[in-house]
């Protein structure tokens, strides 16, 4: 047994479950196991075990709000859209099998809105870190996507004027057709991330400033809420709980 | 003609790839011959988004009013792109 690999007992105790419960993890892939040996008995590698215990929400928050930014790790940075569209298609094959395949199609498509609005609008314009942070975590049940761009108030107010802080500025990007990227009549894309999500069993929590926004399935009105925590770009945590 | 959209790629989901397939087609586009109908036809699409949409479908419909007709819109995603774009139309 090679010395980096994890006993079966070791990961269950790891993870504060009984070794049944990850017999059946592997039988779903939901943690595949390693066999290893002439039994082959089941074995771990730290790697998978740590990756399946982080938190990928508090993770991409922590990288959203540090002051000073630096690159996020390489499994999780997107440095151009092309990298996110790769991602992008590997999480479609990660789903796939887990979630209803209309599922796998809506969620790709929200994540794919969120992420490629923070490349339009902060094209030439990124504040430090150029890209995004894109991961997901199949044991939550949750997509995450955060940018170190301008935010949603310092885009809008460039055709909005008018506008004071974030919660008006989400409030906008939400409800109306507008784009921050005038001339062009665009502007659809949080409208349809907004239709998506309250039309399907599926949560969006997302930040930009001191405004938090979170979603449900069936929610007619937006609920804004103000945040101590300021983030000046975006984080946006998709939940599918609800999708089996 | 039918366009068959496939062809542009499975996941269609950024401003630049639509505004890149629209580009790239106008060669096609104009040797439509007048009054001929357009078929667009979304067979095999996985992902489709408004910001894909928008670059290609819109300007689309605008220049071949009436014209248009598009087929094989099942696909989640792209029956949710649609409904959107077509809010925003009328």
């Amino acid at each position: 047994m090679p010395n980096s690999l994890i006993s079966i007992g070791g990961a269950a105790k790891q993870l504060g479950i009984s070794i049944d419960t990850l017999r059946r993890w592997d039988t779903t892939r939901r943690l595949p196991s390693i066999r290893s040996g002439p039994l082959g008995h089941r074995f771990y590698r730290q790697e998978d075990i740590d990756i399946f215990l982080r938190d990928e929400s508090a993770l991409a928050k922590q990288w959203a709000i540090t002051p000073v930014g630096v690159p996020p790790s390489n499994d999780v940075y997107c440095q151009t859209r092309d990298v996110f569209q790769a991602r992008l298609e590997r999480l479609q094959a990660v789903l796939a099998g887990k979630v209803p395949e209309s599922a796998v199609s809506l969620l790709s498509a929200v994540a794919g809105e969120i992420g490629n609005n923070s490349f339009d609008h902060n094209l030439g314009n990124w504040p430090d870190i150029t890209g995004i942070y894109f991961s997901y975590d199949m044991r939550n049940k949750k997509i995450v996507l955060a940018d170190r761009g301008q935010g949603i108030l310092a885009t809008l107010k460039r055709v909005r004027p008018a506008l004071t802080n974030a919660s008006e500025a989400l409030k906008v990007a939400f409800t109306e057709t507008v784009s921050g990227r005038l001339p062009e009549a665009r502007g659809n894309g949080l409208k349809f991330v907004r239709a998506v999500i309250t039309g399907n069993p599926f949560t969006l929590k997302f930040q930009t400033g001191n405004a938090s926004l979170l979603l449900r399935e069936h929610d007619d009105d937006l609920s804004i809420l103000y945040v101590e925590e300021y983030i000046r770009g975006c984080i946006a945590i998709i939940g599918f709980e609800g999708s089996t | 003609m039918i366009i068959q959209i496939k062809k542009f790629g499975t996941t269609l989901v950024s401003r630049p790839s639509g505004k890149e397939a629209w580009l790239a087609f106008q060669p096609v586009l104009n040797e439509v011959i007048e009054n001929d109908e357009i078929v667009v036809d979304f067979v095999d699409v996985i992902v489709l988004t408004p910001s894909w949409a928008d670059e290609f479908l819109t300007p689309l419909r605008a220049s071949f009013n009436g014209r248009v007709k598009l087929i094989n819109t099942e696909n989640a995603s792209v029956k949710a792109t649609l409904a959107i774009l077509d809010k925003n139309r009328f």
